[in-house]
């Protein structure tokens, strides 16, 4: 059986510079890894290259979803097959809805799956279900979307969106930044939620305390936009015990 | 430049008295202005000039086209065919609403002449041809909207309809223009007074045929205290300029002019007003937004007069125009003559892009880009929109801008 995810000699550049030189990686169903990098090691751009944003550009290797490949595939398309993108800014809509917004997203996908759009009062049930346990108000739901938030907020938002989407693969670019330890907290446990054997999670963090809260299955250390160590939790431990150093230009 | 295709057209017209002889001779000196005044120098009128139209003289025998689906359910509709009223729609006027001609009607003619824009190609010109006038006067609350429809088949012509509308004080009404027209050009010119204490709630849709011109002017007086809401939308025609001139009267008055300018193709929209606070304590707002897709273009002349005397004056005016491609463009020209010392008056301009990163946030949703392109202009107007208060006139706008992004021709042309 395939990789969920599956990443060959992954390059990628961002206008005329070469950011990822070779990355391999490969997911199982329901594993969970971490990617750990020094700042500027490729973390950002290898999350956006998954879920498919212009401007970064793929120059060689490839990139499957269940054994097919990804490259061809606009960012709308690329969610709809499953994968999630959790921003590590999310960006202010001002002027759209969230509840709109939600509910566009669901229906593009359950359209995708040839099933009915969301009934709409229904639909407000779940959302404030799920809502709650991401400690997300009527008032929240209510405003435009990611306008207003607080920086923790604007996270729990993205771990909402991700609930409601149900994704295979979720991407979750550095969801800590920003981040006191109780909504480090309510974060995590919400992303605790959705551990599924059906569903495998690549969390990208530059530092070890999220991996207290979502343990991975594997750590991968991302330095000079390639993956130079792998291994189980506790190479995160041992990098926070000394650091990127040694790492970063080791090849 | 007074020459013009449609001079020898005009003979008919001998035998005028009263003030509109006297438009038909400022007309005939001036013509169609040159691109070289400067009120008109974003908006030419060469192509007006080499159409041969003669001004209409009849309705259209075919029967007027079906207009909006969206109009208030309730409402009272006059309707205008080439530029002539269906008399026979008078009868629908409610209760509170007292029509006459302004052919026979010297004082409500010579009012209207006094407020339209002065030394205006349209106010002359319409003013002289005059296809249908209309004076309605209202008293008291009048709820029913009065919908003026305009309709029309033969672009070979020009039509002229010339309306006066005069609240008394203290009354209140809704009034909206709808314009569907396929004539070669529309020429309404509309003088509207709402007396002190007065309200009215008002509603412009242009939406004329591909083909056609609309060249609006509209004069606009407001007493003391009262309060006028008015929105326009500029969606349909090839070349459109919506012309409204406001003198604010008396004390405390508010005035809320808004308006939307939608283009594609080759379109072309000027949306000017000229808001004159003439006594202190009024208070005016216009939020102006514009989305232009293709090679369309868009004007948005603003200009805030404040006399000397005028102190405590609120003048408002923003204009933000979204770039749908490469080949569109948008231009502001806002002006502020400020002649009193205590007032509060702001102005703005801006242009821009879709952004990218939203549209990215939002395709990273499993949203197409479609769609997503169409939120977020959505959202652009909506904060126009939004700022309605007449749910009836809300309901009628809505569907238009809503209607223009589903027919959407999908260019991307920001992105070649």
């Amino acid at each position: 059986m395939a990789p969920l995810l599956e990443i060959r000699d992954l390059h990628a550049s961002v206008g005329d510079t070469p950011i990822l030189k070779g990355i391999n990686l490969a997911i199982n169903v329901g594993e969970i890894h971490a990617i750990m990098g020094p700042n500027g090691s490729g973390k950002s751009t290898m999350s956006y290259v998954l879920a498919g944003r212009d401007g970064y550009e793929v120059t060689g290797g490839d990139i499957l979803m269940n054994g097919v490949s990804m490259l061809e595939m606009e960012s709308d398309e690329r969610a709809r097959a499953g994968m999630f993108l959790a921003f590590q800014y999310p960006v202010e809509l001002p002027g759209v809805g969230g509840m709109s917004f939600l509910r566009a997203a669901v229906n593009a996908r359950r359209i995708e799956a040839g099933e009915d759009e969301v009934d709409q009062l229904e639909f407000v049930k779940l959302v404030r279900a799920k809502a709650k346990n991401l400690s997300i108000n009527d008032d929240m739901l209510k405003r435009a979307v990611n306008v207003g938030f607080s920086g923790g907020e604007k996270k729990r938002y993205e771990i909402l969106q991700m609930a409601l989407l149900e994704p295979v693969l979720s991407v979750l670019d550095e969801t800590d930044s920003g981040l006191d330890v109780d909504a480090l907290k309510i974060v995590s446990d919400g992303v605790n939620l959705l551990r599924d054997p059906a569903r495998s999670m690549l969390v990208i963090t530059h530092y070890q305390r999220l991996l207290n809260h979502i343990v991975p299955d594997y750590v991968h250390i991302l330095a000079g936009g390639k993956i130079r160590r792998t291994g189980g939790k506790e190479l995160a431990l041992e990098v926070e015990e000394s650091g990127y150093v040694g790492i970063d230009d080791a090849a | 430049m007074s020459v013009s295709t449609m001079q020898p057209n005009l003979d008919q017209l001998a035998g005028l008295t009263g003030v509109r002889a006297g438009a038909l001779t400022r007309w005939q000196e001036t013509g169609w202005p040159h691109s070289r005044v400067e009120q008109w120098r974003f908006t030419r009128l060469a192509s007006l000039e080499k159409m041969d139209l003669r001004p209409a003289s009849a309705a259209a025998v075919t029967g007027t086209a079906a207009i909006s689906a969206d109009l208030p359910k309730n409402a009272a509709i006059l309707s205008f065919s080439n530029g002539v009223l269906d008399v026979a729609d008078l009868a629908v006027l409610p209760v509170g609403v007292k029509a006459s001609f302004l052919n026979e009607n010297d004082t409500a003619l010579a009012a209207l002449a006094a407020s339209v824009p002065a030394s205006h190609p349209v106010s002359d010109l319409s003013l002289a041809v005059m296809t249908s006038g209309l004076h309605l006067e209202i008293a008291g609350k009048v709820d029913v909207p009065i919908i003026l429809a305009f309709t029309g088949d033969d672009n070979g012509v020009s039509s002229h309809p010339v309306v006066s509308v005069k609240l008394a004080d203290g009354a209140s009404a809704v009034l909206a223009e709808w314009h569907q027209s396929a004539v070669g050009l529309s020429a309404p010119l509309m003088a509207i007074e709402v007396g002190d204490k007065a309200r009215l709630d008002y509603a412009k849709v242009q939406h004329d045929s591909a083909q056609s011109a609309h060249l609006a002017a509209t004069g606009l007086t407001l007493g003391e205290g009262s309060v006028f809401e008015g929105f326009q939308i500029s969606v349909g025609g090839q070349l459109a300029r919506l012309e409204t001139h406001v003198t604010l009267s008396g004390e405390n008055a508010d005035c809320t002019l808004s308006a939307i300018y939608l283009g594609r193709a080759n379109q072309h929209h000027d949306i000017t007003t000229n808001m004159s606070h003439a006594k202190g304590h009024c208070l005016s707002n216009q939020i102006i937004r514009g989305v232009l897709d293709d090679s369309a273009r868009g004007v948005f002349q603003g200009k805030v007069h404040v006399a000397p005397d005028a102190q405590k004056t609120d003048g408002q005016q923003m204009s933000r125009a979204l770039l749908l491609s490469r080949k569109a463009e948008a231009d502001a020209k806002p002006e502020l003559e400020i002649y009193a010392d205590d007032v509060l008056c702001a102005h703005g301009a801006t242009v821009g892009e879709l952004d990218e990163t939203q549209l990215f946030y939002l395709t990273s949703r499993g949203i197409d880009r479609d769609t997503a392109r169409g939120m977020l202009i959505s959202a652009f107007l909506d904060d126009a929109i939004d700022s309605i208060s007449h749910l009836g006139l809300a309901a009628m706008l809505r569907p238009v801008t809503t209607a223009w992004m589903t027919t959407s021709n999908h260019s991307e042309a920001g992105d070649q």
